[in-house]
Parts: structure tokens; C-alpha cells; sequence
């Protein structure tokens, strides 16, 4: 592998260097590859686990008030449509954050009122998972200084490096660096369409297993070695060894497999985190921000414009009446349909058992990249099916939202500047769910929440840490 | 009605009310299998996550065979609780006395200190 760093030839070091860099760089691509679902919709899941399989409500996507935007790395999950409700059901996915938003077919009155309350409660269901996840990036930048060491070691996806010397040089390489990333992730997205219009799920479905393997040992080992590190505890290998496995393995168990729900979504909160935490170190600084700036247009572009390999992708699925691979992707609203629906609909039962067969092999990927937060209804016994209305979050968006607080936590290490851009992410976050409400389709996620939060940042940092430095200064109190 | 059916599609959520019972009682013996892989918290995952349902529901055919494994996840998480503090409790206090064993068994050695 490729390093971009300076310390290659020093001795030891290199072969850590090494490793970390080949590890970042395989985690990394298929972060860019799945992870990046910056998926924001809302599911109303009916009976069906297909629905949450995305699969009919691909098909049944015929409804003209929905469109899905299907991003193929992250996950859509579909929404069925239940024909029988007569329910338009979308899903959106896409990689840049897809807000979809369904469409109930009962009298519009009062559907719209029940997604808007629903909405809000998932809303507040987002901000929870999102509030940790900065949390922890924000707690560990402020007391581990190893992840706001700069290094000279870079990424592979940034090469240019930033001379802090020379303003204008380091503006073009910064640029240059982040069209290299985002080519990387266009590049990136065309594969994965590729690999899955080519029923390579095998592929897929074995790459992301490895990639979150790496993520649940390699960097929580990094992490904890560098947090005993700070505080200077005596840490012994075979008790770090009891650590990390156990970790990592239930993390494996609970997200590609069968677990709690709630660990399943701490799991990913944790995930989501040390991704953005090896972002922050090692991406260079002002690559950073135009990074994040051109992510958020890049999200914008792919999910508005209706040219793209996620589209393809999406139609792909649909065509196939199958659920795209729900890569990372945090769900607000718990889609368990009670078995009830069965014995009413026997159509439903009769599309499940063929969807399960057809997403056999995507059950692992769906499974992992699917936690559910909350959000379950219960239908009373008379009612078919139980639904769930749910947003669902790509883990992509979690980790860009990380990155920017963590960034702005790392280097003014001013207060107000991190409160700031987390109250700028939520309020984005906010306004991106309300439009969805509004608009009913497929939103980005990312845009407004990054663009306020670089606003915010920027303004806080220039203006009004000056204004509240002089005032301390002179103690002046407002 | 097919329960089951309904649980393999919708395995990403895990509620467990709406699991059926053979399902519960497969998926906690898989985790109290699992955990003899030097896997205490995968035990730990296991009893929080089932006792309820073992100890708190009324009773089901499956329920006392839940039980059993809970129990015994139980008893295997105390057992690796009580080595895992032991040794940790040994090697923080002797490890500067072992010298070289001490240093080669530390991941991390505190600076400052003996």
C-alpha cells in the first residue's frame, strides 16, 4: 500500500503505519462504498418484511407521488407499498441521503397529520443517536490528543499534501485532494451498481463483513490502546485481547447477525464514531472542509439529478423486485410486522416467502445495516398489520455530521464553536425532515445540515470567539 | 400465519415479542453456545437480553429450557467475571515487581510510575 507519509523508513513505526494505512484504506473503501448512505426517509412498514426488505415497495413504487431514489451503497430500504392499503410505499436510498417519504392512501387529512407526527417523533428519534454519536466524537478529541496530532501519514484518497506555508498552494491541493475523494467515491458507487447488477452479492455482502471487521477490531484496538495511553493505565495484552474479541465479536454477532436492538444501534453509534475519528486525523486540514462541502454538494447533485449509477441501481432493484442492500444504515422506526398480517393477507405472506427467498443472500447485509430505533406502533388485534413508520439514517451521514463537530472540537478547542455546529447539524437535520414531510420524496441529508454547520462554524470561529475573548477580556458581561 | 417466516425477513429488527418461541429458545442457546468461545460478554448480552422472557413471562413450553441457559450463562459470566478480576488485579499490582515478564506482557506501560 501506498503511504503518503514521510516516516515510511522509520523503523518500527512503519509496519503500524503500514498496517493502519491498509486497513484505513480497505475500511475506508467500503465506508465510501456502503457506508455513505445518507439515507433519510421515512418507512411505513407494513406487515410485510419485505417492505423492510425494500422489495415491494420497489415494485409498488408505480405510485406516481413517490419516487425512490435508490442510492446503491447504502441501503435503501424500501418501503412496501401495501397494495392492499393501497399504500404507495418509497424508499429511498442513496448514498448522498435520500429523505423519502411515503404516502399513505387514507384520506389525506388525516395522513398527513398522522406522518407529521410521526415525523416529529422521529425526528427526536434521530437526534438521539446522532447527539451520542458526536458526543463520543467530540469527549474523545477533547481528552485523547492522538487524534489531533497531525501526521504526516495520509490517507491514499488525499495525496497532495498541505503546505502550511503557502495560502494559495495549499487551497489548490486541498481542491485536488477532494476531487480525488469524491472521484473515489463516484468511482466507488459505479462498482457497486456494477457488482450488483451482476448478482455479485456474495462479493458485496463478504466485503462489507470485512470491512466492518476491521472497524470493530482494528480500530477499536487503536482507540483503546490510545485511550489507556492517555490516562496511563497499565493495560496487559491478555486482558486487551479479552477485550477487543469480545467486542468485536458480539459487534459482529449484533450487527450481521441476531442481537438486541439496542446494542445493535449502540454498536453502529460506536462504529459511526471511530470512523469519523480516524477521518479527523487523517484528513488534512483544509481538505477537510472542502470535503465536506463538496460531499454535500455531491449529495445534492445525486439525489436530485436523475442520471446516476444509484439510480440505475434502484431501478435495477426494482426491476428485481428485490431490496437493495441496506449497507449502514440506522433506522429510526422499528418495522417488526406483527404476524397478524399473514392470516389477512395472504398475498403479503405469499410476496414475503418470495421475497425471503429472493433476499436470502442480502438478509445478512439488511440485517446488519438495519437498526431499528423505537418508533413501533401497535395495532390493536383487529387492525392487518402493524405499521411502522420510521426515518432511517444512513451511517455515511452520521459520520460527515462526527467529522464536522469533531473538526470544529479539535481546533479552535472552543466551546462555543462545537456547540455551535451541533446545534447547526440538528437544526439542519430538522429542516431535512420537515421538507421530507412537506415534500414527500427523496431528500439529501447531508446538504443542509453540513452547509449550516460550515456556516456556523466559520462565522463562530471568526467573529464571535473574537467578541467573546475581548468581552472576557474586559469583562463585560451580556 | 406465519411466524416464522416473518421473523427470518425481519431479522434486522430483533423484537423479541414477536419472535416465536422456538426461535427464542434457538437464539439463546446459540449465544450460550457462543460464549465458550472465550466470549463472557457475549453471556452477559444473553442474560440481559433473555430474562425476561425467562424469568418474568408466563410460563411456555420453551420457558424453562430459556431458563436453564440463563442460568448457566449466568454462572459462566460470574466464573470469567471472578478469573478476569483476579488476574487483573494480580498483574496490576505485581507488575512492576515481574520486571521483564511485566513489561513484556504490558500493552501499555505508564510513564511516571515504577
Amino acid at each position: 500500500m501506498i503511504i503518503m507519509s514521510s516516516n515510511i523508513l522509520s523503523g518500527v513505526d512503519t509496519v503500524l503505519d503500514v498496517g493502519q494505512s491498509w486497513i484505513t484504506i480497505n475500511a475506508l473503501i467500503w465506508l465510501w462504498a456502503f457506508g455513505f448512505c445518507h439515507l433519510l426517509f421515512m418507512n411505513t412498514s407494513d406487515s410485510e418484511e419485505d417492505s423492510y426488505n425494500e422489495r415491494s415497495a420497489l415494485v409498488q413504487c408505480e405510485s406516481p407521488t413517490i419516487p425512490s431514489y435508490h442510492q446503491d451503497h447504502d441501503m435503501s430500504l424500501p418501503q412496501e407499498t401495501d397494495t392492499k392499503r393501497g399504500r404507495p410505499v418509497s424508499s429511498g436510498l442513496d448514498e448522498p441521503g435520500l429523505v423519502e417519504r411515503e404516502r399513505a392512501a387514507t384520506p389525506d387529512g388525516e395522513e398527513e397529520e398522522l406522518t407529521l407526527k410521526y415525523g416529529a417523533k422521529h425526528v427526536i428519534m434521530l437526534f438521539i443517536p446522532v447527539t451520542l454519536c458526536m458526543v463520543v466524537v467530540v469527549a474523545t478529541i477533547k481528552s485523547v490528543s492522538f487524534y489531533t496530532e497531525k501526521t504526516s501519514q495520509q490517507l491514499i484518497y488525499t495525496p497532495f499534501k498541505e503546505d502550511p506555508n503557502s495560502v494559495g498552494q495549499r487551497l489548490l491541493y486541498s481542491l485536488l485532494n477532494t476531487i480525488v475523494m469524491i472521484s473515489v467515491i463516484v468511482v466507488m458507487t459505479i462498482i457497486l451498481v456494477v457488482l450488483y447488477k451482476y448478482r455479485c452479492y456474495k462479493f458485496i455482502h463478504g466485503w462489507l463483513i470485512l470491512s466492518s471487521l476491521m472497524l470493530l477490531f482494528w480500530f477499536s484496538f487503536m482507540y483503546l490502546g490510545e485511550v489507556f495511553k492517555t490516562y496511563n493505565v497499565a493495560m496487559d495484552y491478555p486482558t486487551l485481547a479479552m477485550i477487543i474479541w469480545n467486542f468485536g465479536v458480539v459487534g459482529m454477532i449484533c450487527i450481521h447477525w441476531k442481537g438486541p436492538l439496542r446494542l445493535q444501534q449502540a454498536y453502529l453509534i460506536v462504529i459511526s464514531a471511530l470512523m469519523a475519528l480516524i477521518f479527523i486525523k487523517y484528513l488534512p486540514e483544509w481538505s477537510a472542509w472542502v470535503i465536506l462541502a463538496a460531499i454535500s454538494i455531491y449529495d445534492l447533485i445525486a439525489v436530485l439529478c436523475p442520471k446516476g449509477p444509484l439510480r440505475m441501481l434502484v431501478e435495477t432493484a426494482q426491476e428485481r423486485n428485490e431490496p437493495i442492500f441496506p449497507a449502514l444504515i440506522y433506522s429510526s422506526a422499528m418495522v417488526w410486522m406483527v404476524g397478524m398480517a399473514d392470516s389477512n393477507n395472504p398475498d403479503s405472506a405469499d410476496e414475503r416467502q418470495r421475497n425471503e427467498g429472493g433476499a436470502l443472500a442480502q438478509e445478512g447485509v439488511e440485517s446488519e445495516d438495519d437498526v431499528a430505533l423505537g418508533g413501533r406502533r401497535r395495532c390493536s388485534a383487529e387492525e392487518d398489520l402493524e405499521e411502522d413508520r420510521g426515518v432511517k439514517l444512513g451511517l455515511g451521514d452520521f459520520i460527515f455530521y462526527s467529522v464536522l463537530v469533531g473538526k470544529a472540537a479539535a481546533n479552535g478547542g472552543d466551546w462555543n464553536t462545537t456547540l455551535a455546529c451541533f446545534v447547526a447539524i440538528l437544526i439542519g437535520l430538522c429542516l431535512t425532515l420537515l421538507l421530507l414531510a412537506i415534500f414527500k420524496k427523496a431528500l439529501p441529508a447531508l446538504p443542509i445540515s453540513i452547509t449550516f454547520g460550515l456556516v456556523f462554524y466559520f462565522s463562530t470561529d471568526n467573529l464571535v470567539r473574537p467578541f467573546m475573548d475581548s468581552l472576557a477580556a474586559h469583562q463585560y458581561y451580556i | 400465519m406465519d411466524l416464522s417466516r416473518v421473523f427470518f425477513t425481519g431479522n434486522s429488527t430483533m423484537n423479541l415479542e414477536r419472535m416465536p418461541n422456538e426461535e427464542k429458545l434457538s437464539l439463546c442457546r446459540r449465544y450460550y453456545l457462543g460464549g465458550f468461545a472465550f466470549l463472557p460478554f457475549l453471556w452477559l448480552v444473553n442474560v440481559l437480553w433473555f430474562f425476561k422472557e425467562a424469568f418474568l413471562k408466563p410460563a411456555y413450553t420453551e420457558q424453562p429450557q430459556i431458563k436453564s441457559y440463563i442460568k448457566k450463562s449466568a454462572l459462566g459470566l460470574i466464573l470469567w467475571v471472578a478469573v478476569l478480576t483476579t488476574w487483573i488485579t494480580i498483574f496490576q499490582h505485581f507488575r512492576a515487581r515481574w520486571g521483564e515478564v511485566g513489561d513484556y506482557l504490558s500493552f501499555t506501560i505508564p510513564l511516571g510510575t515504577a
